[in-house]
């Protein structure tokens, strides 16, 4: 047991656990392939979004959001207001961003040809409806910021 | 013990590079106890919503063959009738809620990509594969099922089996991964209390402690900036997107009035107020059905096996029992509407034809191509006395859209298994 914890760096269930997951991954992966006509394209989107969340997504809106900081909070320690104002900003913009990363098919039309198909709409109320949430994100942001400012600016 | 060359110290490989204050094994640890049971939920309902169609039946199979997993022994039941727009209710709700969750979990781990040396041992290495594999299936299968609903389909491969076979890869390696992890989570809410960084203000707001044991490296930062958010106001506003995104998914499972608070979600859109205002899954004009085809020509011919029976005109079929039931339809992408069908009990036509009290029923419309032109129904199903060809709805004639001049509605059953223009019904012999 202890040769194997030296060898293999952790203890049997570990390496039983391991080889569960990969066996069933596996599985999965040849009835992709007996499955699909172009299981390539499977393996693309797999690794894609790895790639496109881990390497793209997240480090593009971690810049962003440490750009957006460091002009509103300032380079020093930050007063209390400058903070408020930071996540008064971030939080309705993060807010806004999910509703689009997850409805950006409807809100942009990117598959309005079968979505009529399907359902014989066209999705072109999406967009207004996205930007009135942003804007109502926004707004009652700022509103609930100016309540708080007086008393920000006190302590 | 390295077993490949060490990266750079530099970048994000180098360790003072992540500055949040706020990530560690404890924040991991929350937001994995609040994705768990979403998860869990997603899962067991997808595994159901495949029960559903009864792929074991006729030609119902989705993946166009019988092998592996596709196989289930029981048959889907047609009672309660709200059934199947509970269970894939929740898999679209608790799918959209997990997303926030999930991408804010993947944000205070992210450290750990970058972990120096990238592989300690040979179990460090298959974890880390693994980690892999976790990752990639997750967003695969999220991104799949998010732009499925939307009618969306970018992917060069047929949705059903890379969503479902995508969720075993995601799943094992799910399972795996929460054993390696239980001891963390276990010592970060031991070290912590389970909700007790959730009271800390701005000034008691400090980084989690570093690791203390020097195998387990974290995702605690070892060079953290000072905290210009709570953890609170981040599990808020995460909670905040969950739960309006839950919402969206709500308002178009509920339908009726509902409807408006889901105002982005793909089915979110009002149709008028007539009688076949409401929710299309096909349009007649997508179909290529010929006008002729259901025009007064038109029968629905009944067959035992390879004998033909008899064929009803639409007149015929009108002029037998009618049966009114409101009944919901529930679409695999998670939608509902309930309307009220009137026409001939399933069960009427199956003692016209004089077919076996346990037969089973393919149900074939008159539209030539398409994955759901047929659907074959479990004697369950066929004896339900709710289960109807209907030829009306909400008291006015079907419109091509809803499958004029005949469709089924049977409880529980998933909407694309109602078969819109019915041409033919054939009975097992």
């Amino acid at each position: 047991m202890s040769a194997l914890r030296a060898r293999y760096g952790a203890g049997p269930l570990h390496l039983l656990g391991v080889l569960a997951a990969l066996v069933i991954s596996a599985y999965a992966l040849s009835r992709v392939f007996s499955l699909l006509p172009q299981p390539l394209s499977f393996f693309v989107w797999f690794v894609g979004a790895i790639v496109l969340h881990d390497l793209l997504f997240l480090p593009g809106y971690s810049l962003l959001g440490s750009g957006v900081a460091r002009v509103v909070a300032g380079d020093g320690p930050p007063s209390r207001v400058r903070i408020a104002a930071l996540n008064h900003l971030r939080v309705p913009v993060l807010l806004a961003g999910l509703a689009l990363l997850v409805f950006f098919p409807v809100v942009l039309r990117t598959g309005e040809t079968t979505f009529k198909a399907a359902n014989g709409l066209t999705p072109d109320v999406y967009l207004g409806r996205w930007l009135a949430l942003t804007a109502v994100l926004l707004v009652g942001s700022l509103l609930v910021f100016c309540i708080r400012l007086p008393r920000l600016r006190r302590q | 013990m390295a077993f490949l060359p060490s990266p750079p110290d530099a970048g994000p490989f180098k360790r003072s590079f992540w500055r949040s204050p706020l990530r560690g094994p404890w924040l991991a640890s929350f937001l994995s106890s609040a994705l768990l049971p979403l998860i869990v939920i997603c899962a067991l309902t997808g595994f159901l919503s495949h029960a559903a169609y009864d792929t074991d039946l006729g030609e119902n199979a989705v993946f166009g063959d019988k092998g592996g997993f596709d196989f289930y022994f029981f048959d889907w039941p047609s009672s309660p009738a709200w059934l199947y727009a509970v269970t894939q209710g929740l898999h679209i709700i608790t799918g959209l809620a997990a997303i926030p969750i999930l991408l804010a979990k993947l944000w205070a781990v992210i450290p750990k990509l970058f972990e120096s040396p990238p592989v300690r041992s040979l179990a460090h290495g298959l974890e880390r594969l693994g980690l892999a594999l976790l990752v990639g299936g997750t967003l695969f299968v999220f991104a799949t099922g998010v732009l499925n609903i939307q009618l969306w389909y970018p992917f060069g491969f047929a949705f059903v089996p890379a969503h479902y076979y995508g969720a075993f890869i995601f799943l094992g390696a799910l399972a795996f991964h929460i054993g390696t992890k239980i001891k963390v989570m276990r010592r970060a809410y031991r070290d912590q209390g389970i909700v007790r960084p959730l009271r800390d203000d701005l000034a008691h707001t400090r980084p989690e402690a570093e690791p203390t044991d020097e195998h387990e490296e974290t995702s605690a930062p070892a060079n953290p900036a000072a905290p210009t958010l709570t953890r609170r106001a981040l599990v808020a506003t995460v909670g905040a997107g969950s739960v309006g995104l839950a919402v969206m998914g709500a308002g178009q499972v509920i339908g009726g009035p509902f409807r408006s608070l889901a105002f982005l979600a793909p089915r979110g859109e009002g149709f008028g107020s007539g009688p076949n205002d409401f929710q299309v899954n096909k349009t007649f004009a997508s179909v290529g059905i010929k006008r002729d085809e259901v025009g007064p020509d038109w029968g629905l011919i009944l067959q035992v096996g390879d004998e033909r029976k008899v064929k009803l005109s639409r007149a015929q079929l009108l002029a037998m029992d009618q049966v009114t039931e409101k009944l919901p339809i529930a679409c695999v992408e998670g939608w509902t509407t309930t309307q009220e069908w009137s026409g001939v009990r399933l069960s009427e036509l199956a003692r016209m034809a004089g077919a076996a009290q346990d037969a089973e029923v393919q149900v074939r419309s008159v539209q030539k191509g398409g994955a759901f032109n047929q659907a074959t129904l479990n004697s369950g199903q066929l004896n339900e006395q709710r289960s109807l060809l209907a030829l009306k709805v909400n008291g006015a004639d079907l419109s091509l859209d809803h499958g004029f001049p005949a469709r089924v509605i049977v409880p529980a059953l998933p909407g694309v298994h109602c078969t819109k223009w019915v041409g033919k019904m054939v009975f097992s012999a």
